[in-house]
């Protein structure tokens, strides 16, 4: 038997977390319908307005939209860039592979604002405009240490008598990819596209920097934030939250049957 | 042409902590086709290296490796023609035991090589030759040891490959079960005619089921021979000593007599050997004496007198150890169980089989 | 062995080399990430070297050879010390993370039997990132602040007539935001670590006659201190660069390294002054990540 310790304690403590985090969220939803220009107590009674007032805001709408579709390339660059090199990281030694694994990780414990500098001086000197894409780049590099630690976690703990034994059989390499690796890493790469995705859409340094004409929804709430237009922030993140988990919720229902955990030991 | 496997000098240095060290060390070795060849050893001896070089798993550091004549030592693993069943059996957990075997068969090399129908027949035919059929639809978590190993069998088998490798294939399979896996292997052996070179550290398994072992010591190849060949007549003192239970008793070779030798032990008995003509006389020598080739009798001349240490029960025989006299060494003595028991302590008298004794040079 | 030879020589052209298609195979899976990565960050950083060692002058960049500004980080005020102070704030944010993430990794790993019900769990995890990170900053103003649920809450106990003060706009409320808003990473990782553990470990501990708490302390902290510590270096180093809390509910003082950077940017245009508090930062993330890599070599167990 795996559980030991005091259930009941242990249970106590764990809901207690899952409040904590939660907490924040519950206050956010209860405000935005509140009817008041302010978020805050007295709670004056209950509207939709503030909802109105989002589906109403294009330039709200259009920011989100945005922010989907900045992640969307981010995860798509972390899974085009980050499983090669993690790949390359697990299973060859190369010159400079030190340095390469210090480089890859460095995003992870560098302050956004940093990278953020560093790629606006680099896009000003080859005169790039800054623009979704400009982002897309600058939250790819920072997040694909993501994809590549989770993979390449995954990949070690695969070793290599499967790729062997795949290969002595006469695979190719695109096979030995097809048929050992990619259903050996699939459900680390979905838990690390899901994660960036998760950050990227709601990444606030490295796009504060990077961001051109067009913001994304970080950005949107940041400017309303400042003018105090709070309730309508309040609505906004409802309403994204509530969309993640009906997406969540029709995840879980597609994939039922299927071992979905985390983590496969 | 030979045909066949030939390995040429073949060293693979380790790049271990610090300085590297040489895990295979020069094996020279002439593999004919359709034998059942062993690499037996301990653990580090070189033995699973040089087969993982033979697979192309591993890159020599320096020799060659011929098949057919032909030097295959840089060819890709995909190439060879050489399928290996790996010691954690290597089944690809995502499919099924059907699929897993059928993978061999569907990779990009082997396309149009056969037709659907033929890979479903094919597939079938292995998967009955190893008494899995019934399972095909299973993954691979859902087996036993005994049946994962047997899915690698006829995953490796199935592309009809010249030369099958087996690393350690029973090591992780519980003694009955390692039985029963050896005669399947001999039977699959001699219906399908393949070169088989299996690794194991078993001497038991290698002895039942070999035309040939090599033993391998440091990297090196001590012995090449016929099972027979290496347990009667072990090249050196090592080779000896790890088959079987072999005691080596000090002697020296004290004349000629005919076609055999005479030797002395350190107490001055003599001891007479047929067909050994490899000493000269007054040289030193080990005697290798088998406890099954020696046998308790009469005191006499010819006899090798001792006294009795200790007794091992053992099911089959009662296993004797004898302290011979004047310090000359220890041999353990095998004898029939329905003999009266000797009493620790007692004086004997053993003969040694003239035939079965062996001396080996210092 | 003459014919040997010749046939191996006719036929050495058929054959394809292993070492050949090796060293093909490593080019198509490293060069796409090294170009990547030295395009994105090493010539950018380069270039932020360069920058670092010229000065500003009528909003105009001259380029030279100069240390000024990499003494100035270390010598001129506020740079060093908002650095130690944003340093203090992630090391203050990584151990309480890690204080409140524990309880719920633990759960997850050694109480929650169905795979489901972890995978819920886990999500439930991770969707508080989907509120958005201001809103949620936002949120806690809402809780802490003067008007706040936590004053209106202790008004209504009778534990207080006075709105507290103490709660917003200081260094607490800053650690508090951004504890919440790291946490999650902290329970991703102890939880993966946690989850390693092999069940076979517990049941012999208690086979052994080991209590709860000792299993605890003398088997599962142990091996969990390198999840806690990849944890404690991510949440650290996600507080020590934040901007957006010490603006949202931090006080005149809560000023960290990452807002000075804006300024230096934003209003004073001093890039040469802000790329090289970038490098030294990045200097100081290199020796972290060379730290962390050798702390968890020394505290990793092997199963």
């Amino acid at each position: 038997m795996r559980a030991f310790g005091n259930r009941p304690l242990i249970i106590t403590m764990a809901m207690c977390v899952l409040a904590f985090l939660y907490l924040p969220i519950l206050v956010m939803m209860l405000f935005s319908f509140n009817d008041s220009q302010y978020t805050g107590l007295p709670f004056n009674g209950f509207t939709l307005d503030w909802y109105r007032q989002v589906f109403a805001d294009t330039r709200l709408l259009k920011s989100i939209w945005n922010s989907i579709y900045v992640a969307g390339g981010v995860v798509m660059l972390s899974v085009l860039f980050g499983l090669p090199a993690a790949i390359a990281l697990d299973r060859y030694e190369f010159p400079g592979k030190g340095l390469f694994r210090r480089i890859v990780m460095l995003p992870i414990v560098l302050p956004g604002i940093i990278t953020g500098i560093a790629l606006l001086g680099f896009y000003l000197v080859i005169h790039m405009r800054l623009s979704l894409y400009t982002i897309m780049l600058g939250q790819g590099t920072a997040l694909m240490c993501i994809t590549i630690t989770e993979v390449f976690a995954r990949l070690q703990q695969l070793g290599k008598s499967q790729m062997e034994a795949a290969v002595n059989l006469g695979a190719n390499e695109w096979e030995v990819f097809r048929h050992v690796i990619l259903p050996a890493v699939r459900s680390a790469l979905a838990g690390a596209m899901l994660i960036a995705f998760s950050i990227s859409f709601d990444e606030i340094a490295v796009t504060f920097l990077l961001t051109g004409r067009e913001n994304t929804l970080p950005m949107t709430l940041w400017s309303l934030l400042r003018r105090e237009v709070t309730p309508e922030v309040n609505a906004v993140a409802t309403l994204v939250v509530l969309m993640s988990v009906i997406l969540i919720v029709v995840g879980m229902y597609a994939s039922r049957g299927q071992a979905a955990t985390p983590r496969e030991n | 042409m030979t045909t066949g496997i030939e390995l040429r000098k073949l060293r693979k240095l380790y790049e271990g902590h610090g300085q590297g060290a040489w895990a295979v060390d020069g094996v020279d070795m002439t593999i004919g086709a359709g034998k059942f060849i062993t690499l037996l050893g301990p653990s580090g001896c070189g033995k699973t290296t040089t087969l993982r070089m033979i697979a192309g798993l591993e890159v020599p550091t320096s020799g060659q490796i011929l098949r057919d004549g032909l030097d295959i030592t840089d060819q890709p693993v995909t190439d060879r023609d050489m399928r290996m069943v790996f010691q954690d059996f290597a089944l690809f957990p995502n499919m099924t035991v059907e699929q897993n075997v059928t993978f061999g068969l569907r990779v990009r090399r082997m396309r149009g090589r056969y037709s659907e129908a033929e890979i479903k027949k094919r597939v079938f035919q292995f998967l009955d030759l190893v008494h899995l059929a019934d399972h095909a639809h299973k993954k691979p978590h859902q087996l036993s040891g005994g049946q994962k190993q047997r899915v690698s069998l006829a995953r490796a088998l199935v592309t009809d490959p010249q030369v099958v490798l087996f690393d350690e294939p029973l090591g992780s399979l519980d003694a009955n079960l390692r039985k029963i896996m050896q005669i399947e292997l001999i039977r699959i052996h001699r219906e399908l005619g393949k070169t088989f070179i299996y690794v194991t550290h078993d001497q038991d398994e290698a002895m039942a089921m070999s035309n040939a072992i090599a033993v391998m010591r440091g990297g090196k190849v001590m012995q090449f021979g016929s099972p027979r060949d290496i347990y009667d007549r072990p090249a050196n003192r090592y080779v000896a000593s790890f088959i079987g239970h072999a005691h080596i008793v000090e002697a020296k070779v004290a004349g000629r007599d005919g076609q055999g030798l005479v030797v002395s032990l350190g107490n001055g008995e003599k001891v007479r050997l047929e067909n050994e003509n490899s000493a000269a006389t007054g040289e030193s020598v080990g005697l290798m004496l088998r406890a099954e080739d020696l046998a308790f009798g009469e005191a006499g001349p010819g006899m090798v007198s001792g006294n009795v240490a200790d007794s091992l029960y053992r099911g089959e025989y009662i296993e004797y150890v004898v302290e011979l006299n004047g310090g000359a060494g220890v041999v353990h003595v095998h004898a029939r169980t329905d003999l009266p028991a000797i009493d620790q302590g007692a004086a004997v008298a053993v003969r040694v089989n003239p035939h079965k004794a062996h001396v080996l040079a210092h | 062995m003459s014919s040997i030879a010749l046939s191996a020589g006719e036929n050495a052209k058929t054959i394809r080399s292993a070492r050949r298609l090796d060293r093909r195979r490593m080019l198509f899976w490293v060069v796409p990430p090294v170009a990547w990565f030295t395009v994105f960050m090493l010539i950018p950083y380069a270039m932020l070297l360069y920058t670092s060692l010229g000065r500003v002058e009528d909003m105009r960049f001259i380029p030279g050879l100069s240390l000024r500004n990499f003494i100035q980080v270390f010598t001129v005020d506020p740079y060093l010390s908002v650095i130690i102070k944003s340093a203090r704030i992630g090391l203050m944010t990584a151990v309480l993370s890690a204080i409140v993430a524990y309880p719920l990794s633990f759960f997850l790993a050694f109480h929650v039997r169905s795979s489901r019900l972890k995978f819920l769990i886990y999500l439930l995890v991770i969707v508080p990132w989907w509120a958005s990170y201001l809103v949620k900053a936002y949120a806690w103003k809402t809780i802490l602040g003067s008007g706040g649920i936590l004053n209106a809450l202790l008004q209504k106990a009778g534990l207080t007539d006075e709105p507290v003060r103490i709660f917003l706009y200081n260094e607490f409320s800053v650690v508090v935001t951004l504890t919440y808003i790291f946490t999650p990473f902290a329970v991703l990782s102890i939880y993966a670590q946690l989850e390693r553990i092999p069940t076979s470990l517990i049941e012999a501990a208690r086979n052994l006659g080991a209590g709860g708490w000792m299993i605890f302390w003398r088997i599962i902290a142990p091996i969990s201190v390198p999840g806690v510590v990849a944890g404690g270096i991510i949440t650290f180093s996600l507080a020590f660069g934040d901007f957006v809390a010490p603006v949202l509910v931090g006080g005149p003082d809560s000023v960290m390294i990452s807002n000075i950077v804006i300024n230096l940017l934003g209003v004073a245009f001093d890039w040469p002054m802000a790329a090289a508090i970038g490098l030294v930062i990045i200097t100081l993330g290199l020796l972290l990540i060379s730290a962390s890599g050798w702390l968890e070599e020394k505290t990793q167990i092997r199963f």
